[in-house]
């Protein structure tokens, strides 16, 4: 490349700035729009991505219909490809608030799934727990109350009731986001009104029913490799899926095993006790019994005893009694012989006394004899003693009374001998006869006291023989008494057993009864949260694929007319360099500079901007939907902004060149010459003279110049047709989506409760609740039906639906109506009704057949009477005659519809609130609240209007502008002509705006048709499975599309009478160009 | 009182820091139904006079008086009016808008004026009628300028301007112009103003204005003006 040739197209690019910016501007906005609005979408996924993997969420989660176990844990651990593996328990609980009843989850904290702490900190006991924001919010909670929670019972696998939790009184430690739950679905519970109002999260080692879980987690090795939602994850988590699906049979199974074997332990535990018992029961029987004999025999024995003691005693007391008899007769006797004894010795004795008496008085004698010569003897002593001397007379007399005296002492002796002898004589006979009385008095007392002894043994022994016999009386009684008592207990025991028995048996069916669990594997599309995120994400994708076209094209078209208009405006210079012997590249290189230039600096300017702004605002617009990080993962993505540079400059350089080769065929000289201006021509119309003739000379005008340049009108047209049409779209879009709830929920679904029954339930105790809830003053119509989910399968496509099989008429409460023909239609006997999206997906018509296959994966082949009209998820409606031949059951109900008196929302509330109390009730959903989620989910969709509407703006407004530019530089001369002639200012501006008039109703004409259809091609690619968008666009819609169109003409149009004004005649027809 | 009147017209033109003056005390006056010549040099400032007398450009300073009416206080929507109904202006390029045949241009002219002539008639007078159906494109220079011609005529002006009619006109095809201008000046008494660098036209007209320097340097006054059929350059 020249020096000089680089120099001119730096000089041209300061010299032509406008033209410079306005090429850059739509480079600018077209990459910016396609790279931003195409990143919007994997910068979601990446948002998403990125925190689930922060939040290290499952890839896989099983759930069962009888808990899980540690050794399923295990099992699944052992997997190819599965990293880790976790238990966890999450179950409903209830919180009371003011009156308020607020049903949580209560979710623990583990490695999977974590939450995110958002303010205050993370539990660090049992007794403390994490709520969500909107739990503070809209309770008047703050961090450090405490809430108490409520939680039912949980059953382990011996069938005791246990405490779910340890404790119930939590304080809040802080607020958290829970990745599980993005969206503001919290799922429906079987508690308070049936829908789960908030998630709270506590510790784990709060759960008190540690034996069973209620949800595994798995998270898959490597998957972190891969980025969520895209096929090579969902593939690849298939793939483990898969793996886990073969061991789910036997899990299943063995979980089933598990259970019979631990209720047949108890089983057999009991029945041992029964038996342990029955035979205690028999041995104490017989215990008894013989206890009984035996006593009864002591008895006997007892009897018999008593009876021969008692002739024993009888005997003996008659022998000691004769004995007793018979000494009282000897010693009667011997009392006798003594009476004759002492009479004999009593004789004797006087005898003897008168001997004595004899002796008595010779010694009288003797001692008056004695007493005489004592006296005598004591007058000579005492002569003696006074020292007279004794006479011998004197002397003499004193020796006689000595003599005298000696011999009658000696007398006296004898004699007092004699009388000794006598008394002894007569004392030992007294003595001897006394002893004898003694002897038979000893006698007679002692055989008193023998007898009074014998009398005393006798009265004991009678009396000791009567104890025994009123003892033995007693035993009898006692025995009586116990044979009774044993009766009593006999046939207590027998009925004991007999219950016992009898219960065993159930509990044997029971055991036989218990089902084989059903596992769940689900992956993450399992979570309605993130799944409406991907769908989401997109509905963005398939938007992003779309609109960044129009943009394209538009900036090819305009940097076509732009470049061309540059090209022919530089003829002489090209002429020159031409002459001058550059070649034709040298020369093109000029324009392909000014070109990459603008495309490149806008283009990347664009793609910044694009990716920094468009997946943020979209981002913002969306979480408003959804909890999750504050930020967008905002990434440079190179594969879009290189598309979307390439794909600029293509469009832009590439009409450069076209636009500059065309001009190069020409000769040297004739460039130099000015291009002879457009040619005038007559147009069609004229040849019609009927119509040209009416028409007045500045239509004429405006018309000719309409076809005279057919390129910018054409590409004024598409501009205003896209603007028109994109903001119908948007509207339209609205209006669609914004169809759906009313066309749902009033014109197929016209009912307010869906009540779903318990199955336990006995049949009589449901038909009393539904005959009750009829009755009932509040509910207006009453449909009892039956549901069941089920897979609708055609060749290789497969669709969730919901088969609802009514007990009679529907009563207008589901309207059955042909989407086509719009007929109300009655259900046939063995036909099925299938919603209209559904047919869609699985691409069958009425008449065609398809397979329902039920849960447990049986398959039935099904005729379509008709496609019915459906907006939300997809039913297929049969009849009971049909459900009952086709499935082989007897017809149950289980769901009844209510259609109800008007009700407050406080009403329905605490009449749901009531109704949740019957037992009956497994679940109420409210189409109410149905209604009041869905439509915040479909808000959020104003938000995809506004960047229509925005970006329709932006186009608009930047072809228009760029347009009316061109335009005005192109027919610069005839315009200062014009001016020159004396045209007033806004006769100028109507010279041209006339046109501009014309084409933007043309553009808004075409563009409302294409909006028309663009509207729906963008709903057929938006619409989420589940739903059927309505095809409507309100009148209001279009004249609103017409009316923001116009505002951005004239807003274009301001800005081209200014432009006009600024026409300077003098320079502009100065020269030749 | 002369019926045009340039009185020390002066005209600046400001080019970034410096200042050019196209015009610096042109005096000069021009009766009614005069052919004037003006001659002069490139840049010398005729046709930067020519615009101003034309209502297309205002002067910095002095006075343009056309039939009483002061031109230089008009304001920009009176201007717009004076040129809409006092004058006619022939360029060098013709200036015709393609995309209308030649009667049509002619109408774009009458269509705005009160009281203009019939197109038609016009185009008879300047020789067309046979092509007034045809595109620009479809005619010669000369036709062109014919038109042009027309178009100005047409509006019943009271001052024909014409810069450099026949610069792009050959000889043969120039001189039929100036025939025609010559022509309308004579026997329509319309005042013709004619710019021209070409000296040797200068016995055609009734009054030759020299310009030099941004003055007009000489005025001469024939009072035989040669018709152009006897000048030959």
């Amino acid at each position: 490349m020249k020096k000089a040739l680089l120099k001119d197209s730096v000089k041209e690019i300061k010299n032509t700035y406008k033209k410079f910016i306005s090429i850059l501007l739509m480079a600018f906005l077209g990459v910016g729009f396609f790279a931003g609005l195409r990143a919007s979408s994997p910068d979601m996924i990446d948002t998403i991505d990125k925190y689930y993997k922060e939040q290290h969420v499952y890839d896989i989660q099983i759930l069962s219909t009888l808990g899980l176990t540690n050794q399923d844990v295990e099992e699944i651990s052992k997997i190819e490809n599965v990293e880790k593996v976790y238990g966890t328990y999450e179950t409903d609980g209830k919180i009371e608030i003011e009156n308020k009843e607020i049903v949580a989850k209560v979710l623990t904290i583990e490695e999977i799934n974590t939450p995110k702490l958002l303010q205050g900190r993370m539990p660090e006991n049992e007794q403390e727990c994490l709520v969500e924001e909107n739990f503070l919010k809209e309770n008047n909670k703050q961090i450090g109350d405490t809430i108490l929670i409520e939680i039912e019972n949980t059953t382990n696998d011996e069938g005791e009731a246990i405490e779910y939790l340890k404790q119930k009184e939590l304080k809040i430690v802080g607020t958290a986001r829970s990745p599980l739950y993005i969206s503001r679905d919290r799922g429906t519970s079987s508690l308070g009104a049936g829908k789960v109002n908030y998630y709270i999260y506590i510790p784990e080692s709060n759960i008190n029913a540690t034996d069973i879980y209620t949800n595994i987690y798995v998270k898959v090795a490597n998957a972190d490799k891969y980025t969520t939602s895209t096929k090579e994850y969902e593939d690849y988590i298939e793939t483990v899926k898969d793996n886990i699906e073969n061991i789910k049979e036997q899990r299943e199974t063995a979980r089933k095993e598990q259970l019979v074997e631990k209720a047949n332990e108890k089983l057999q535990e009991a029945e041992n006790e029964l038996n342990t018992q029955k035979q205690e029961a028999e041995t104490q029987i017989q215990d008894a019994e013989k206890k009984l004999q035996d006593g009864r025999k002591e008895i006997e024995d007892g009897e018999a005893e008593i009876e021969s003691n008692k002739k024993k005693a009888d005997t003996e007391f008659a022998n000691a009694e004769k004995e007793i008899e018979n000494a009282k007769k000897e010693i009667e006797e011997n009392e006798k012989r003594l009476q004759i004894k002492e009479q004999e010795a009593n004789k004797r004795f006087e005898q003897l006394e008168a001997q004595k008496q004899g002796l008595q008085a010779n010694l009288e004698q003797i001692n008056s004899g004695i007493a005489e010569l004592q006296a005598q003897y004591e007058i000579l002593l005492k002569k003696i003693e006074n020292g007279e001397t004794l006479t011998e007379q004197e002397e003499q007399q004193k020796l006689y009374i000595e003599g005298q005296l000696q011999t009658l002492e000696q007398t006296q002796q004898k004699l007092v001998v004699g009388i000794t002898e006598i008394e002894n004589g007569i004392n030992k006979g007294k003595q001897e006869i006394q002893n004898g009385k003694d002897q038979i008095q000893q006698g007679k007392a002692k055989l008193e006291t023998q007898e009074k002894q014998l009398n005393k043994t006798k009265t004991s022994t009678y009396n000791q023989i009567e104890d025994a016999k009123n003892e033995l009386e007693n035993a009898k009684q006692e025995i009586i008494d116990g044979e009774q008592e044993l009766e009593k207990n006999k046939q207590e025991y027998e009925q004991k057993i007999e219950d016992a028995e009898a219960k065993l048996l159930d509990a044997k069916e029971e055991v036989n009864d218990i089902e084989k669990p059903e596992w769940y594997i689900l992956d993450r599309n399992a979570n309605s949260g993130y799944v409406s995120f991907i769908q989401d994400t997109e509905s963005i994708e398939n938007i992003s694929q779309v609109f960044p076209i129009v943009f394209f094209a538009v900036a090819a078209l305009i940097s076509l007319t732009s470049m061309t208009r540059m090209v022919e405006e530089q003829r002489m210079e090209i002429g020159t360099l031409k002459a001058l012997g550059y070649n034709k590249l040298q020369i093109i290189s000029k324009y392909i500079i000014y070109a990459s230039l603008a495309s490149i600096i806008g283009g990347i300017i664009g793609m910044c901007v694009g990716f920094a702004t468009l997946p943020a605002i979209i981002w913002e617009m969306y979480s408003m939907m959804y909890q999750m990080t504050d930020k967008i993962a905002l990434s440079f993505n190179w594969k879009y902004g290189g598309i979307g540079l390439i794909l600029i400059c293509i469009c832009i350089i590439g009409a450069t060149i076209y636009s500059a080769v065309k001009e190069l065929k020409s000769m040297p000289a004739t460039l130099m010459r000015p291009k002879a201006p457009k040619k005038g021509s007559r147009v069609l119309l004229e040849k019609i003279p009927f119509i040209w003739k009416h028409l007045n000379f500045s239509q004429k005008v405006t018309i000719r110049n309409i076809f005279r340049y057919k390129k910018r009108v054409l590409m004024t047209i598409v501009g205003i047709a896209g603007c028109t049409a994109l903001i119908l779209t948007g509207f339209g879009l609205k209006d669609s989506i914004k169809a759906i709830l009313p066309n749902q929920y009033e014109k197929v679904f016209n009912y307010d409760l869906e009540i779903s029954i318990k199955d336990e339930v006995e049949q009589q105790e449901k038909q009393d609740f539904i005959n009750n809830l009829s009755a009932n003053e509040k509910t207006e119509k009453l449909v009892e039906t039956h549901m069941l989910s089920s897979v609708a399968v055609k060749d290789q496509n497969e669709e969730d639906v919901q088969i609802i099989v009514p007990k009679d008429d529907l009563q207008g409460l589901i309207n059955l109506r042909d989407v086509k023909t719009k007929n109300e239609i009655q259900l046939s006997n063995n036909e099925i009704c299938l919603t209209d999206k559904v047919a869609q997906l699985l691409g069958v018509e009425s008449g065609d057949t398809i397979i329902l296959r039920d849960t447990d994966s049986n398959e039935y082949e099904v005729k379509i009477s008709n496609i019915v009209e459906n907006y939300v998820y997809h039913y297929v409606y049969m009849s009971k005659e049909m459900y009952e031949n086709l499935f082989q059951k007897p017809y149950e109900t289980n769901v009844v519809l209510t259609k109800n008196v008007e009700f407050t929302e406080e009403q329905e509330d605490e009449f749901v609130t009531e109704l949740m109390e019957q037992k009956e009730i497994s679940a109420v959903s409210r189409v109410s609240s149905t209604m009041t989620i869905l439509d915040d989910t479909l808000n959020s969709l104003d938000y995809v209007v506004v960047i229509l509407i925005g970006a329709a703006g932006m186009l608009a407004f930047v072809v228009l502008y760029n347009l009316a530019n061109v335009n005005i530089s192109e027919r610069e001369r005839e315009l200062a002509t014009i001016k020159v002639l004396g045209f007033y200012d806004n006769e100028v501006y109507n010279y041209i705006g006339r046109e501009s008039i014309l084409l933007t109703i043309i553009g808004i004409a075409i563009g409302l048709i294409g909006g028309y259809f663009l509207n729906f091609y963008i709903i057929g690619t938006c619409e989420i499975n589940m739903l059927r968008f309505s095809k409507i666009v309100h009148p209001i819609s279009y004249l609103y599309a017409i009316l923001i169109t116009i505002a951005f003409t004239i807003i274009v149009n301001i800005l081209t009478y200014f432009a006009l004004k600024k026409i300077d005649m003098i320079e502009s027809l100065k020269s030749v160009e | 009182m002369p019926y045009i009147e340039f009185k020390n017209v002066c005209k600046e033109y400001k080019m970034g820091e410096v200042k050019i003056k196209a015009l610096e005390n042109a005096n000069f006056s021009i009766e009614k139904g005069e052919l004037v010549v003006i001659v002069g040099p490139s840049g010398a400032g005729k046709t930067t006079a020519l615009n101003i007398l034309g209502g297309m450009d205002v002067a910095t300073s002095g006075e343009v008086i056309v039939d009483g009416k002061k031109v230089t206080k008009l304001t920009n929507k009176e201007l717009i009016k004076y040129r809409r109904e006092d004058i006619g202006f022939v360029f060098q390029f013709y200036n015709l808008v393609q995309n209308l045949t030649a009667k049509e241009n002619v109408e774009l002219a009458t269509q705005i004026c009160k009281n203009a002539l019939n197109p038609e008639e016009v185009i008879e007078k300047v020789g067309l009628k046979d092509r007034k159906n045809n595109f620009p494109s479809q005619l010669s220079g000369g036709e062109q300028q014919r038109i042009a011609i027309a178009r100005a005529i047409a509006k019943n002006p009271k001052l024909l301007l014409c810069d450099e009619p026949t610069g792009a006109l050959d000889y043969k095809t120039g001189k039929q112009i100036l025939k025609l201008l010559q022509d309308m000046a004579r026997k329509e008494n319309m005042t013709v103003i004619i710019i021209t660098h070409n000296t040797a036209l200068a016995p055609m007209a009734d009054k030759v204005i020299h310009f030099k320097n941004g003055t007009a340097e000489k005025i001469e006054i024939n009072e035989r003006a040669t018709p152009i059929e006897q000048i030959e350059w």
